[in-house]
Formats: C-alpha cells, structure tokens, sequence
C-alpha cells in the first residue's frame, strides 16, 4: 500500500475521537457504489468515534453514526487534522 | 373506480419506508416474489377519494446501483416506469447523507414525490428544514413528514394525489452542472456519444452516471443498443484513466449537489454529539456484548410475558370447550366420532394455533420495537464478527436468539435482515435451535433414560448445535451469501427514536392476524389427517391406520434404531413438540380410549416409567438425537414457507433436518448398541 500523500493514513489506524477528510477510496465498484451511498466521499471531513483495534470502526459523518467494518478500512485513506 | 394507480416507495434501510407501506395499506397487503427472482415482493392497496392505489414496496436497497438482487429489482421497477409516482423517502435528521438516494434518482423521467420523513426527529434535534424551499429549489412535490404518526396521514394523501394529477419530474440541469464541473470530463463526452439512446425511462445523463460507477447491467444494455462505432468510442472512455475511478466522481458531485439544497434550504445546524455514552457501552468489544446479551435475556422475558394472556386463553380454553362438546354431542345423540373430531381436530387445533400465535405476536412486537429504537443495529454491531463467520449479518443474532423462546416467532423475526440469502441462510441455522419445547421434550427423554447423565446430553446438544450451524452454513451459506456479495459491514448506526407502541401493536396485531388465519388452516387440515390416521371406533390401537402403517415401515425405521411407536412419535414432534410425548403415553399404553394423540400435550404420569420399561438404550439414544434436529413445530414451518415463498426451499430444509436427525439417530443407536 503505497502512501500518496504526506500525512494520508488508513481510516483503521486514526486514533479515537480524532477528526479527519476522507483522501482517498480503493477498491471495486461494489465497494465504492456501497460506502458513498453511506455518505462517506473523498473530501468529506467525519470524526472517528470508536477504533478498538477488533470491532468494526466507527465513524461520524454527514450527521450519521457509521460502521465501516476493518478489513475495509485498510481501503479508505484519511489525511488527519491537527 | 375507474383504474388504479400505482405508487412505488423508494427508501434506504431506517427511512421508515416499511412503516408507511404498512399504515397506507393495513391488512390489504400481499407478500409474495417478484417474477423470476427470489426477491420479497410486498404489494398493498389503499383507497382514497374513490380512487385504487397500489403501493409497491421496493425492496432494500442503498441506491439505485445494481450490487444485488435486491437492488436489481428495485431499480428495474423504476426503470421500466411502471409506477405513477415514486415516493422517495428520507431521514430528515440526516438529510445530507440520505438525500442521495434521491440525487441517485436525478435523470429517470418518472413522477416523483420526495417524503422528508421523521420531521418529528429532526425538529426535536433542533433542525430547521424549510420544506416549502426544497420544493421549489427541486421543482417536485415535497413533505415533511412522520410516518408514524397516523394523524399525519391526511396531508400525505393530499399531496400524494396532487402529485398523481400533476406528475412532475426532477430536473437534472443543476446535477449535470456538478457532475461537469471539471470541464471537459468523461461525463460529457459519454453523454454526447450517447445522444438521443434512449433505454427505459432514464436520460443519458443517468446512464452516463451509470457507466461511470462501473454498472454492469447499464452497460451491456448500452453495449447491446448502440451502433459499434459508438460502441467503441463508449468503451475507450471506460477504459481511460478518468473513465475507471468506479463512481468516486459521480458520488462527490451527487453529494455537491446535496449541499446545495441543503445549505439553500435548512437553517444553520449547530454540531451536536450524537454517540452519547449509551453508545459507547453497546458498541464496546467485550461490554457490548454482555449488554447486548443482557437486553435480549430481557426481551426474550418480555416476550414470555406478552405471550402469556394468548396462552393461558389457549390452554384454558381448551378443555372447557372440550366438555362442553361432550355434553352436547351426548345430549344430542350424535355419533362419538363427531364428538371427536370437533374436540381433536377443531377444538385442540384451534387452541394450539392460538397458544402458538400469541407467542409469534409477541415477538414480532418486541422485534420491531428493538428496531424502532434503533437497538437493532447495535446488536449487529456487537455479533458482526462471530455471524459473519457463518456467512450472516450481525443482526441475524436477535432471530437466532429468540428461537429459544420460539421457532415460528423466531422465523418471522429474521425480516430483519435485508437480504433473501441472508433470511434463508437464518432460517437454515434457526431451525437447529431448540424452543422451549423441544428442549423439555429432550431433556425429559435424557433424565427417563439416563438419569443424572442428561447433564451431558444438554452440553452434548449445545456442542452439536454449534457443529450444525458449521455444517449449514459449509452447505448453504456460499449459495445463499455468495462470497463476493459479502462486503463488510458498513452500516449506519441509527440514532435512537421514542418508539411509537399504538402503531407498533396496531402493525403487529395486524400481521399476525394474518398469520393465524393461515395457521389456523394448516393446522386444522394436519390435525384431521393425524386423527383420520389415529381413530379407531373401538378406541383399540390395533384397529387404527397408523398402527397398520407403523407396523409396516418398522423394518425401514429399525435401521435408525426407532421402532414404530417412536418413529410416529418422531412424525408428531413434527406437529408440535409436545405432541410426541403425547403420542408416546398413548402409543405405550395401550390405554382403551380413543387416540386423542395430536391435541393431547401433556405426557401422562407414568410415561417416564413406562418407557424405561419398554425401551432399551440404544433405541432412546437413537430416539433422543432424533427428536434433538427433528424439523420444528407445524406452525413454524408455515411460517417458514411464508418467508421462503417456495415450496422447493421448504422441502429443501425440512428434507436437510430430517437427513440430520435420521443420520444422528442411526449413529446413535449404532454406538449404543456397541457401548450398552
């Protein structure tokens, strides 16, 4: 997984209650028709509200509570605010 | 009335769509498959001003993307423009994420009517969403809406016929302009290839959009429509560079155009916390569990206590009208085998059915509160990675569950999950949990015969329920979940709603009115065949056909170790569990009167006895594991096959459990023989 942008990590590695915007999506056109029904866009900025390491992550966005399960989140890249 | 219309609801998961589907239609509803597939169809007719309306459920779907059957339906259905008006219905307390489905619909030229449902949620949220502004900035009729409040019916009827009188569609000018915001974009130049194609109801814009996220049906319908030079020039596109990001473009300019409206329309909101520390326990690896375990202990109690009236009215009954059968069937000198037929057949059927019902009520009722609050989805969070395993959605835990409490109930609840595959993968594992008759049945059986051992038959059992779901899901879990439709969890986790009880009880009362009567019937027609099968005039065993049959397939069923008394036993534990403790005192005693085996659940009080007298230990270990994946209850197998829509996957399941319980019964009572 090669990084694109300085700073671009995977949602499954954000620290909890950290904010960040949505760089990047990979994956098949299943997987992306599914997560931008969702509500989650590249550039669209969310808050991580759970990511325990085990259970699927939780994520805040567009005024929804989102679960993203783990191995998907290793296809959807973050740039974390400061 | 002169024709009917057609109105179709389009909806993501939580929009409320079910809700209104039920309120509009009430008890004139019909659920079957759409043609070819095995997708739910819920259809349902309202009357209103002297004009026919048939509402069309369009069944789950996210968007209108073709990723599953589901979907496909859905968006053929509107494609083919079969539906006088499609009613779109939103969150209103989150309007920008499930306007999409909405954006999703720009560019089909069919009559819509947006529903900004749960207007009620989103005031309380302190949202402020100018209805009248959305309309005119999207040009259809909108509403602000709750589709559970009945009293807000009126105006949905209202604006739903103006917009029938008036059908307007949506304007796709402003959506093109974002979706071309970069100039010269794939877009563009796909849509001007496209140029006056014209397939289903759609404008080339949409296909355009379609191609772009990679649709595979849109493009072969296009493949298949276009001329080759056209053809080829679409193809290019796709396979440029720009051409292949697979939807993420077209998804950001929807969204674009979703901040739009919402910006125009909708008052400043303020941010707010929404994962309040509720959220944080239920959603926790290991307290989420407990807790979520601990809520469904509670609903399951609650269950047994809503069902309680139903029951004690079931049983109590039953044996007052019974006398009162006798007696007037004496007094009027009627033959005695009216006398028992009406107290076999329709007296005892009629009581089970109303024993068996109040207990599918009260978990429909307690399911679809769980789900109004949202709770639902917090269970599917907290079990996504162990039911995952099998194959099943994390909200598969609740119908699993409460098939400890009942099977037939237990069936109903797998409407939970969205997908056929999946409620048929449920359904195939549900089967092999016990309820709680069962569990007395086998439990009763291992302490006659074994005595303080039954300890190990109840672990035993619990292990081979477990190796069952393996085994279920080895077998039907990569037919029924394909594994490339087996995408993560990614799911909202819906904000908790008050939930509504009157609408709730009213739905569920209604539904299972519904099922009662269907019930009732098939327990009735399979109660007259057993007692047809069991009645002598002279009340000796000898002299009934069930006897004479039992005697003849004795060879057969001795190679699973049951001889015929326990093999019809067997038979009628697949009427309902107590039924085959009943069938056995009657079959084992030998006692004078005429079989009452169907009706008669109570095992006498000598059966225990009798039958470690009769019965060697091979032959109870065969019997044990036999009625241990013995097919459930008569009642939930109606129930399941109005789940599965088809005869052919009824018989499939019963045909699985019946080869699984034969199978362990043979093993079982070849070892015994070995080890007694």
């Amino acid at each position: 997984m090669q990084q694109e942008k300085v700073g671009t990590i995977s949602l499954g590695e954000m620290i909890e209650n950290s904010s960040g915007c949505i760089a990047k999506i990979d994956g098949d056109s299943r997987f992306i028709s599914r997560i931008i029904s969702i509500g989650l866009t590249p550039g669209s900025s969310f808050t991580l509200l759970k990511n325990d390491g085990r259970s699927p992550v939780l994520v805040f966005c567009r005024d929804t509570v989102i679960a993203v399960n783990r191995r998907e989140c290793s296809q959807i890249y973050v740039k974390v605010e400061a | 009335m002169a024709e009917t219309k057609t109105i179709a609801l389009l909806g993501q998961p939580n929009s409320g769509k079910s809700t209104l589907f039920n309120n509009l239609t009430g008890l004139h509803q019909h659920v079957g498959n759409w043609p070819g597939k095995t997708v739910e169809r819920a259809e349902g007719f309202f009357c209103y001003n002297d004009v026919e309306y048939k509402v069309v459920d369009l069944p789950g779907s996210y968007g209108l993307s073709a990723n599953s059957e589901e979907e496909v339906v859905t968006r053929n259905f509107i494609w083919n423009g079969v539906a006088d008006l499609t009613c779109v219905l939103v969150d209103a307390s989150q309007l920008e994420r499930s306007l999409y489905m909405l954006a999703d619909f720009v560019g089909v030229r069919s009559p819509v009517m947006l529903v900004l449902n749960m207007m009620d949620v989103a005031e309380a949220a302190g949202k402020k969403i100018d209805v009248k502004a959305i309309e005119k900035k999207l040009g259809i009729p909108v509403l602000g809406f709750s589709a559970a409040e009945i009293s807000r019916y009126p105006e949905f009827f209202k604006k739903m016929e103006a917009a029938i009188k008036h059908p307007t569609c949506l304007d796709s000018a402003d959506l093109r302009e974002e979706l071309n915001a970069g100039g010269e974009t794939p877009l563009h130049m796909l849509e001007e290839i496209l140029d006056d194609l014209k397939i289903g109801n759609s404008e080339n814009l949409w296909l355009a959009v379609k191609l772009l996220e990679n649709d595979k049906l849109v493009r072969k319908a296009v493949k298949d429509a276009l001329p080759f030079a056209r053809r080829n020039a679409v193809e290019s596109i796709l396979n440029s560079a720009d051409g292949r990001d697979g939807g993420i473009a077209t998804g950001e300019a929807k969204y674009r155009w979703i901040s739009k409206i919402v910006k125009e329309t909708c008052g400043e909101k303020s941010p707010e916390k929404v994962f309040g520390k509720w959220d944080r326990i239920a959603t926790h690896r290991i307290k989420g569990k407990i807790f979520s375990f601990v809520i469904m202990v509670v609903s399951l109690i609650c269950c047994m206590i809503l069902a309680f009236p139903g029951m004690g009215i079931g049983f109590g009954l039953q044996p007052v009208l019974q006398s009162l059968v006798e007696r007037v069937c004496g007094a009027l000198g009627l033959w005695p085998v009216v006398a028992s037929f009406i107290n076999n057949v329709l007296v005892g059927g009629t009581c089970i059915t109303i024993c068996m019902t109040s207990f599918i009520f009260s978990i429909i009722f307690v399911f679809r509160i769980l789900e109004e609050i949202g709770y639902m989805a917090r269970f599917s969070y907290a079990f996504d990675n162990w039911l995952s395993r099998l194959g099943l959605h994390g909200k598969a835990i609740m119908p699993l569950f409460s098939g400890i409490g009942c099977t037939a109930g237990a069936v109903c609840g797998t409407r939970v999950l969205d997908t056929r595959g999946q409620r048929l993968l449920a359904l195939v594992l549900l089967w092999a949990i016990p309820c709680g008759s069962k569990v007395a049945v086998v439990l009763f059986l291992a302490s006659t015969f074994f005595g303080s051992a039954a300890a190990f038959f109840a672990l035993g059992y619990v292990a081979l329920i477990f190796a069952s779901f393996w085994l279920s899901s080895f077998l039907f879990g990569k037919k029924l979940v394909p594994e490339n439709e087996r995408v993560g969890m990614i799911m909202e986790l819906p904000p908790y709603h008050k939930p509504h009880w009157k609408m709730i009880a009213a739905m569920v009362g209604r539904s299972t009115w519904g099922i009662f009567k269907k019930a009732l019937k098939m327990i009735l027609m399979v109660a007259a065949l057993f007692w047809a099968l069991s009645y002598a005039s002279d009340g000796n065993v000898e002299n009934t056909i069930l006897y004479k049959i039992g005697n003849a397939i004795e060879p057969v069923t001795m190679f699973f170790g049951m001889r015929w008394e326990l093999f019809i036993s067997y038979l009628g534990g697949m009427f309902s569990k107590e039924a085959s403790l009943g069938i056995m005192s009657t079959l084992f005693n030998h006692t004078g009167e005429a079989f009452s085996l169907v009706t008669r659940v109570a095992a006498s009080d000598n059966l225990g006895e009798v039958l470690a007298n009769t019965i060697s230990k091979p032959e109870a270990l065969a019997f044990i594991f036999a009625s241990m994946f013995n097919v459930p209850c008569v009642l939930a197998m109606g129930t399941t096959y109005r789940e599965v829509g088809t005869i052919k996957w009824l018989a499939t399941i019963m045909g699985y459990y019946i080869a699984l319980s034969l199978g362990l019964a043979f093993i079982g009572y070849h070892i015994g023989l070995l080890i007694f």
